[in-house]
């Protein structure tokens, strides 16, 4: 008797659920009509070069429900996803905190309705990808996405503005950020370059040699970040690079380069430029540690440990990359797409240069 | 009153649950997420979800006729990456047919493949340190091929081949269940499929019955280059970019599909519809955990109890079966 029960709860359960698959079609189109029949009307703001989505339908969402105003698929709620890069990286956990605080207060003070968490892309496009597909499935009207890879998250960012979510592509863009997505949120690279070539050359007297550590090789930090170095420091005639040593953003491969070209050039060595400062940090310790305390080390990112030997003196200045404030403005922009304001379309943050001048700024 | 049992302990329900344990677990989870989160059974989820567990499911398919044999194939991962640098190279670099070039880039993780078999039926190395050092050698192979520089796919024809649909159903589901249905017959109706399950159950049985043992493996690894490189295909085409820093830990997954679906990492036992069922638990693990808004942080923890608990029930069911 049992078994029977089981079997005809099995059948009614794969029934179900064969009609669900069967009727796709149909009900999937319906499903997914209104969700591109809402944004319709924005539509054309959105695709068009008008910076926010809503700019032009200023006047129609005056006539709106002030609800309706970021329900952009139609569902009577509100919902914000985020797909992180990945959930590992010391920089990208700052950022993730970041947004997980503020999403969270935004649910708190009823500006939106729910948010989806922090989805881990694992670094891996193909995975946020997926992830894509969740929150158009979820579904969520804006999304919050911080791209593995330039090319190959592309796919998940015109997936869900094809779907029509609002798309805010944070910390670095994709190939087709700038016609798919609503807002970018991000910093100039060059520009983190610039400040560290110029920095070598206003505190070390006379030029000398340096070597680059770099991320890993076609990264956009990586790319954008050497051609500020090239822009500056390369073009001085009192110095000379000694190499471009690809290091993967990696620390113990900063120091094996500090301690190869320590052996190479000796006291020629005058400077260590790293493409994120874990590696410049690791780099001076190395350099302290051989009794080279004047030969200069700097990076990007501005993590806790950097920042820590900066204010122990143990590390000259290293170039923050304001994670939080990138998400933050990325999250601005979605409170003004649903209040109707103008979004920006693209929001650049500055880097900072943090020395033992500023550093309790930004030290916690 | 002692001769009445439980309805769990009647011999029925044991051989059912032997048989669909594992489906009873998956439907059992679809049941309650769908009950804390409506739009997880939508069509478009569904029809989601399998998209997404159509590149695990190949590679399991693979990773299960090695496993039955009683070894395992770690090099699944970056036979993915070696795909996408030669389409690369093919299609964008040598301006090739698409179709054609696909052919080519499958021979090399066929060929790959069937190195690995020939590495460990052959020279009877374990199958872990052969695949685990292939798997380092391709790898390579891919950064020499790309430069270790990602290339755009842009061309549409090639796009398709992942987001194309037939009568409403996206293309990657089409190939899996085309390749699941191949994958039954090939291990449940030919000669070779019982061949691969006599030579993991017991190899001196198998080769006192003349089974040939060393085509039998190399075959099965050469298969799972095979559905590595038609994975491989359909990723490219999804992301739309070759390169070779892809697939990184998908062995892992297609493992857990593999055990999900009562694979025994023994040897001699899985079935083709059981990996399928694995790749589907896997899919709904990660697509439900996002609607149920489980944090990041705990979804791997998730992931690991629920493999857990699944196979050691599994485990329980058909000891008493057997």
């Amino acid at each position: 008797m049992k078994k029977k029960v089981v079997a005809a709860l099995l059948a009614s359960v794969m029934v179900m659920s064969l009609t669900a698959c069967g009727s796709s079609g149909s009900s999937g189109g319906a499903a997914s009509a209104p969700a591109s029949e809402a944004p319709a009307s924005e539509a054309p703001a959105q695709s068009e070069a008008a910076p926010a989505s809503e700019a032009a339908a200023e006047g129609e969402a005056a006539a709106d429900t002030a609800a309706s105003g970021g329900d952009l698929n139609g569902d009577g709620k509100i919902i914000v996803g985020y797909i992180s890069k990945n959930t590992t990286d010391v920089f990208h956990a700052t950022l993730n905190g970041a947004a997980e605080e503020r999403l969270d207060s935004l649910v708190a003070d009823g500006t939106i309705d729910e948010w989806t968490g922090i989805l881990d892309g694992n670094t891996d496009a193909a995975k946020q990808c997926d992830l894509a597909q969740d929150c158009i499935n979820y579904p969520c009207d804006y999304v919050i996405i911080l791209p593995a890879e330039s090319t190959a998250s592309d796919p998940a960012v015109t997936s869900m503005a094809d779907a029509g979510i609002g798309v805010i592509v944070v910390n670095s863009a994709t190939d087709s950020t700038d016609s798919a997505a609503m807002a970018f949120a991000g910093s100039d690279d060059v520009y983190a370059g610039e400040l560290m070539g110029n920095y070598v050359m206003e505190h070390v007297e006379g030029g000398g040699t340096f070597v680059h550590c770099q991320g890993i090789i076609g990264n956009s930090a990586q790319i954008q970040r050497g051609e500020g170095i090239a822009n500056t420091i390369e073009k001085d005639s009192g110095w000379t690079k000694a190499a471009d040593v690809p290091c993967d953003w990696d620390a113990s491969k900063a120091v094996n380069t500090v301690d190869d070209y320590l052996a190479q050039y000796g006291d020629d060595l005058k400077a260590v430029i790293c493409d994120n400062d874990d590696m410049s940090s690791a780099a001076q310790a190395e350099c302290n540690a051989k009794g080279r305390e004047d030969i200069v080390c700097i990076g990007v990112d501005g993590n806790q440990g950097p920042l820590q030997m900066v204010k122990e003196g143990t590390l000259g200045a290293t170039v923050l990359q304001d994670g939080a404030g990138q998400v933050n403005a990325g999250i601005d922009a979605i409170v003004a797409s649903i209040k109707g304001e103008t979004v920006e379309k693209k929001i650049i943050v500055p880097f900072v240069l943090v020395t033992p001048d500023n550093v309790d700024e930004y030290l916690k | 009153m002692s001769e009445k049992k439980k309805f769990y302990q009647t011999d029925e329900f044991r051989m059912f649950m032997g048989k669909y344990g594992i489906g009873v677990i998956l439907i059992f989870m679809i049941f309650v997420i769908a009950v804390m989160k409506p739009r997880f059974i939508y069509p478009s989820n569904i029809l989601n979800v399998l998209t997404q567990i159509s590149v695990n499911c190949l590679i399991a398919y693979g990773m299960c006729l090695a496993i039955t044999t009683g070894g395992i194939d770690l090099s699944v991962g970056p036979q993915l990456a070696l795909v996408s640098v030669l389409l690369g190279q093919f299609i964008v670099v040598r301006n090739m047919n698409i179709g054609l070039s696909i052919i080519l880039a499958l021979a090399a993780t066929t060929l790959f493949g069937f190195i690995n078999g020939v590495l460990i039926a052959k020279f009877n190395m374990a199958a872990f340190v052969v695949t685990l050092a292939t798997q380092l050698v391709i790898r390579s192979i891919a950064q020499i091929i790309s430069d270790g520089k990602g290339m755009s796919m842009a061309s549409q024809a090639f796009k398709d081949i992942y987001s194309g649909t037939l009568i409403g159903v996206p293309l990657p589901i089409i190939y899996m269940v085309v390749i699941s249905v191949i994958m039954y017959i090939v291990m449940h109706w030919t000669k070779f499929g019982r061949y691969v399950f006599a030579v993991g159950g017991n190899v001196n049985a198998a080769i006192a019955s003349g089974v040939d043992v060393f085509w039998t493996k190399a075959l099965c690894y050469t298969i799972s280059g095979l559905l590595a490189g038609i994975a491989g295909v359909i990723f490219t085409s999804k992301t739309g970019s070759a390169q070779s820093n892809i697939g990184v830990a998908y062995e892992t997954d297609a493992v857990a599909a593999c055990v999900l679906g009562g694979t025994s990492f023994a040897g001699g036992i899985s079935t083709a519809p059981g990996v399928l069922l694995g790749a589907v638990i896997i899919g709904c693990i990660y697509n439900g955990m996002n609607f149920l808004n489980i944090g990041s942080y705990y979804q791997y923890m998730t992931k690991g109890i629920i493999i857990i608990f699944a196979v050691l029930l599994d485990m329980v069911i058909n000891k008493k079966n057997r």
